[in-house]
């Protein structure tokens, strides 16, 4: 299968892409140490016009090639922690609805549906407002509107499996049900739900962004979307505070595109 | 058409329990927020004695418990009353229904533009998977999917508004110009054509991939390539048969875009300044109004059941193994 | 006006609109006097300004209602009162009301107006009035031109000049009064321009009051104010010729240098110098750290306050060096002690305090709660916060939207540091002193919450509330700042007005000092 995904041009672009944007998320804070949110030089330096500031600054004087680096680290961060999120606890839900079945499926699958029909972005838009705009707030509430997903998928494979020999082999052998449905049947109905992965992270990374634009991202923090957002008022006289990062941002969501899309494929292909 | 309207009745009230946990967990979030409507109200009129804090409280009704509130609220509920918004001191179902036409036009007009041209950009990318028209037309879409709404919006709108000025900075019609008839709508549209770009331009990439990943798959089944061998002409085979079968995952993934649809639409009518339904419920959420933010929601709720609904009748007209 | 230039001016903008619908089809003028179209970024939730005396009210509504006087750069102008005078006691104030106004309805303007609007709505239901008029005892109408107003204590008549054009919104008895005032929702004044039209969401529209007191005004026909909430949608608009005028710094400050050039549009920096905002630094003094003055005068010592005005303000906002705004020449006074920018005092004087670096360098950790109101104080947040690093406090931001700052701020005391933007509106007594006078209670918006008690500074305070005498009050308020000051009860950073962008083709604009919240009888649109 690795092989299946390695023959395809796109897919090694965007892994190679992804792969340099986790470096240099790694590499922030040892090439840019310190608060990337310092103030460190005159204020709106345009680019490639001084050799201390690469890409220019903002327009309080903070180093956009530094912002840039931390943003990488966050944006990717709170894609991945949210993903997680999404992923482990919608997992969770739909395997116990699947596996208990009558009424708490009942209940349960009701709540998704909630979730379901209620637009997410308006959804994490209220949940943000409410709680304040800190990172794990915005983590929670991109989960809050992808963890559904994840949920179904789940319980439908349970629903297949259960009905599978090796589970009612270890039913007769009389181990607990609940014991059953997260070490035996929760493993193998992974691997369709993890390839919903990469859609929930970079949806994860464009709902930060959106969320920050409105205003809700951590202060404390630097993001991608942040910038956008605070080099928006200046869009028309210093286009550059907010084009670098949404160049970025487009870039990650595109390389974390691709490479979903060759796994997609290389894994239709092995199942062949 | 009355087994429509018995799906119908069937699907909402099946879907009432559903409801009822949407309006809970509305009413819940707002209630743990920090600061109620009147402090809201009174941060934006810059300050107030206690007195004038507490009077207003009673004057609104919101210094009762939340339960007592909540139950207040549910009851009307039951009868079709949404309440009276605190922020805009009007009912509830007045406000909605001044913004949801401008959302629903927005959403309306961008749903046609991207399931359309997606699908039909889909039927050509998908005819030769791999070759230049695919790569080419798949790049562009990824691109495309890869750009936030917003970004995208603001491009557009400096670009035909400010410099070319083309079309209108913002709003959905001249205002106060006295048109009407055809003369009104076609301002509308004139107004409208740029946010419907940048909110459609994205659902076109996803239609025009789901389309063309049907298409190839499709391509590959036996009675299709049977067709090809009995050299039926090329199109016709594209169009009768392959399309047709490729459609059925556009669908049912149009069905699954609308609530996101109207989350994007949050963003757009931020940008172009519309005064839609996310605007409506930013406005709702800052104002701590709780009557509004959970009409808001359960309205959008509706929205996306009764499309829902459309889309599964859809599947069936075009798909005659399936009942609807 | 003389005759003369009214008539030349109309045939000249008359001329003017011509041309202009020539060059641009598809945009053309109502009539003459001109259709003026404004940004406006928030939707009041209700309009009246006699209840709601803020800004974003009087942007729309002074238009239609009218206040008893408004201010000039000269003092005060009559508009509904041709004069007043105070008793010799301060007990009682007479105003004399101009002849021959009626109301939109046709219903002349009489004496008992004022009496109801001055009882039962500016002293009963203001946010403003039931402060400054808590005394106000009675108002009586001995005939149908005069009201006299009665207080139960001495009134600094001082106070109440400063005061009019804000709290003393003339509103028709016989059409508010009704046992739910604040549920009328129609407008009814005396103003130029008469309440047309509200589409929520997309405009309000005023129309030209043809029997207008002042006769020969308005020169406008129409004005609407499209609601752009969106700061950017504000700059675009004007670009592309969709708005003619926005207000309240509309227009992002670092925009500013960018639009002036734009051909047919003028940066205006005057016509705010009564409506002054204050960048402050609140401080809650429950926190123990904060309680101690050395802390206070090191946080002092550690703002560049020419950074602060110089980048985030764009160069348009002046640094404070107290309580009272430079622009509120009556009262204000250099003599105050003044905190230069100096990083090393400051960390002198937080080693001295017994606050020793930690191994990370942080002496102490603090929550920043910067209001959300302005993108300035937003961005000053995040300056502070830097500031503060640099002399080893941690400060962590906390960001709020209004409703939840309002409550963390003024009601829960839930902060240690806090920014702020009161208003400066005219008089110290209006909404300043609050600021920094113990016993408020909890729940009062922009009041002292940090819990700072200092008797000297409340016994100044009181006393000037009563003191009639013009020049002894101002003494007071001189104390008053050199006091605040010293003891830093807050953090007196910058004080900023407003700037608009208009056309140039709006003429009579930005004369007076409060003039976005003035009723723009005079101003002109040249086509």
């Amino acid at each position: 299968m690795l092989r299946r995904f390695l023959q395809r041009p796109e897919g090694v672009a965007g892994l190679v892409l992804l792969a340099a944007l986790v470096l240099a998320a790694l590499a922030a804070p040892l090439l840019f140490p310190g608060d990337p949110k310092a103030i460190t030089g005159a204020p709106m330096i345009p680019p490639f016009s001084d050799a201390a500031f690469p890409l220019g600054t903002d327009r309080l004087g903070r180093d956009l090639l530094a912002g840039l680096f931390h943003g990488a680290r966050t944006s990717l961060l709170v894609g991945g922690a949210a993903a997680l999120v999404a992923i482990t606890g919608g997992m969770l839900v739909g395997t116990a609805a699947g596996f208990a079945g009558g009424l708490i499926d009942e209940a349960l699958m009701r709540v998704v549906d909630a979730f379901q029909i209620v637009p997410g972005f308006l959804l994490a838009l209220a949940f943000v407002s409410v709680t304040g705009p800190t990172l794990t707030a915005v983590v929670i509430a991109i989960a809050l509107a992808a963890w559904t997903a994840p949920a179904r998928l789940a319980r439908a494979e349970v629903l297949r499996l259960r009905r599978a020999e090796f589970v009612a082999a270890a039913r007769t052998m009389g181990e607990h049900p609940w014991r059953i449905a997260f070490r035996d049947i929760l493993p193998l109905a992974l691997p369709p739900v993890l390839a919903l992965a990469a859609v929930i992270v970079a949806n994860a990374v464009l709902t930060e962004s959106a969320l920050s634009f409105l205003g809700l991202g951590d202060p404390n923090a630097v993001t991608w979307g942040g910038m956008i957002a605070e080099g928006r008022n200046q869009i028309r006289s210093a286009a550059y505070l907010s084009v670098i990062p949404g160049l970025a941002l487009v870039t990650t969501v595109i390389s974390i595109y691709l490479c979903a899309d060759a796994l997609a494929e290389a894994m239709s292909g092995s199942r062949r | 058409m009355p087994r429509v309207l018995r799906l119908l009745r069937r699907r909402l009230l099946a879907s009432i329990p559903v409801l009822l946990i949407v309006v809970l967990g509305t009413f819940l979030l707002l209630n743990a927020a920090g600061g109620d409507a009147v402090d809201a109200y009174l941060s934006s009129i810059g300050g107030g004695s206690a007195e004038l804090a507490q009077e207003l409280r009673q004057r609104y009704g919101i210094e009762g418990g939340a339960v007592a509130r909540f139950l207040i609220y549910a009851s009307g509920l039951l009868q079709a009353d949404l309440g009276w918004s605190v922020a805009l001191n009007r009912p509830v179902l007045t406000a909605i229904a001044e913004r949801l036409p401008n959302t629903l036009w927005l959403m309306g007009a961008a749903t046609a533009l991207s399931f359309t041209l997606g699908s039909a950009l889909g039927v050509i990318a998908g005819r030769r998977p791999g070759g230049l028209c695919d790569r080419l037309l798949s790049g562009v879409s990824l691109a495309l999917y890869s750009v936030p709404g917003f970004w995208l919006g603001l491009v557009l709108s400096i670009l035909f508004a400010v410099r070319l000025r083309w079309f209108p900075v913002s709003g959905v019609e001249t205002i106060a110009s006295g048109k009407e008839g055809l003369a009104r709508a076609l301002d509308i549209a004139w107004h409208l054509t740029l946010p419907v770009t940048a909110l459609g331009v994205i659902y076109l990439a996803l239609f025009l991939r789901v389309m063309r990943a049907g298409m190839a798959e499709a391509w590959r089944q036996d009675w299709a390539l049977g067709a090809r061998a009995r050299g039926l002409s090329e199109w016709r085979i594209t169009l009768n048969h392959v399309a047709r079968n490729a459609l059925l995952p556009v669908v049912t993934m149009l069905g699954y875009q609308i609530a996101g649809m109207v989350g994007g639409s949050v963003v757009i009518e931020s940008v172009f300044g519309i005064p839609g339904f996310g605007r409506l419920a930013q406005e709702a959420v800052s104002a701590r109004d709780a009557p509004l933010l959970m009409g808001v929601i359960l309205v959008s709720a509706l929205v996306v059941i009764v499309t829902n609904l459309a889309v599964d009748l859809l599947y069936g007209v075009l798909d005659p193994r399936v009942e609807a | 006006m003389s005759q003369f230039t009214f008539g030349r001016r109309q045939v000249l903008g008359l001329w003017a609109a011509l041309m202009a619908s020539a060059a641009m089809p598809g945009i053309a003028w109502a009539a003459q006097g001109g259709r003026l179209l404004v940004a406006s970024d928030s939707e009041p939730r209700s309009l009246n300004p006699a209840i709601v005396a803020s800004n974003g009210v009087f942007f729309i509504a002074s238009k239609v209602i009218e206040p008893l006087a408004e201010a000039a750069y000269d003092g005060l102008r009559p508009l509904l009162a041709t004069g007043w005078e105070g008793s010799e006691d301060g007990l009682s104030v007479t105003f004399h009301l101009r002849e021959g106004v009626s109301f939109h309805d046709g219903k002349p303007l009489t004496s008992a107006d004022v009496a109801f609007s001055a009882m039962k709505v500016w002293r009963a239901l203001q946010n403003i009035g039931r402060e400054v008029l808590a005394n106000l005892q009675d108002v009586e109408t001995p005939d149908p031109l005069t009201a006299v107003f009665r207080f139960s204590k001495p009134m600094p008549l001082q106070l109440i000049e400063n005061a009019l054009p804000v709290i003393s919104a003339v509103l028709p008895r016989h059409v508010y009064e009704v046992e739910d005032i604040a549920g009328v929702t129609a407008l009814v004044g005396t103003g130029p321009f008469t309440f047309a039209e509200h589409r929520p969401g997309e405009y309000y529209l005023l129309k030209r009051n043809p029997s207008y007191w002042d006769a020969g005004k308005p020169l406008l026909d129409e004005i609407i104010y499209r609601v752009l909430p969106d700061r950017a949608a504000a700059a675009s608009s004007l670009e592309a010729g969709e708005v003619q005028l926005a207000c309240f710094s509309a227009v992002p400050l670092t925009d500013l240098a960018r639009i002036a050039k734009v051909p047919g549009l003028e940066v205006v920096t005057k016509g705010y110098e009564a409506l002054t905002y204050q960048l402050v630094v609140e401080i809650n003094h429950r926190n123990e750290h904060l309680a101690k003055l050395p802390v206070r005068q090191a946080i002092a010592h550690a703002i560049d306050k020419e950074f602060v005005t110089r980048t985030i303000f764009q160069g348009y906002a002046t640094a404070a060096t107290g309580p009272v705004p430079a622009t509120a020449t009556q009262f204000y006074s250099p003599d105050v002690e003044t905190y230069a920018f100096d990083p090393e005092a400051a960390n002198r004087l937080l080693d001295e305090a017994g606050y020793a670096r930690g191994a990370d360098g942080t002496r102490f950790t603090l929550r920043l709660l910067p209001a959300p109101y302005f993108t300035e104080t937003v961005q000053f947040g995040d300056y502070l916060r830097q500031a503060l690093a640099a002399v080893g406090i941690d400060a962590r931001i906390v960001a709020n939207d209004s409703a939840a700052h309002q409550k963390a701020v003024y009601t829960d005391h839930d902060f240690d540091l806090a920014v702020a933007p009161p208003v400066f509106r005219g008089d110290p007594a209006i909404s300043t002193t609050i600021l920094v006078r113990s016993g408020i209670s909890a729940g009062v918006g922009f009041s002292n919450q940090g819990g700072f008690v200092d008797e000297g500074l409340d016994q100044i305070i009181d006393e000037a509330l009563v003191t009639l005498d013009p020049a002894a009050r101002v003494a007071l308020y001189n104390q008053f700042q050199r006091r605040v000051t010293e003891e830093l009860p807050l953090i007196n950073v910058a004080d900023w007005t407003f700037t608009s962008v208009a056309a140039t083709s709006l003429t009579n604009i930005a004369n007076n000092p409060r003039w976005a919240v003035s009723g723009w009888a005079d101003t002109e649109l040249d086509g």
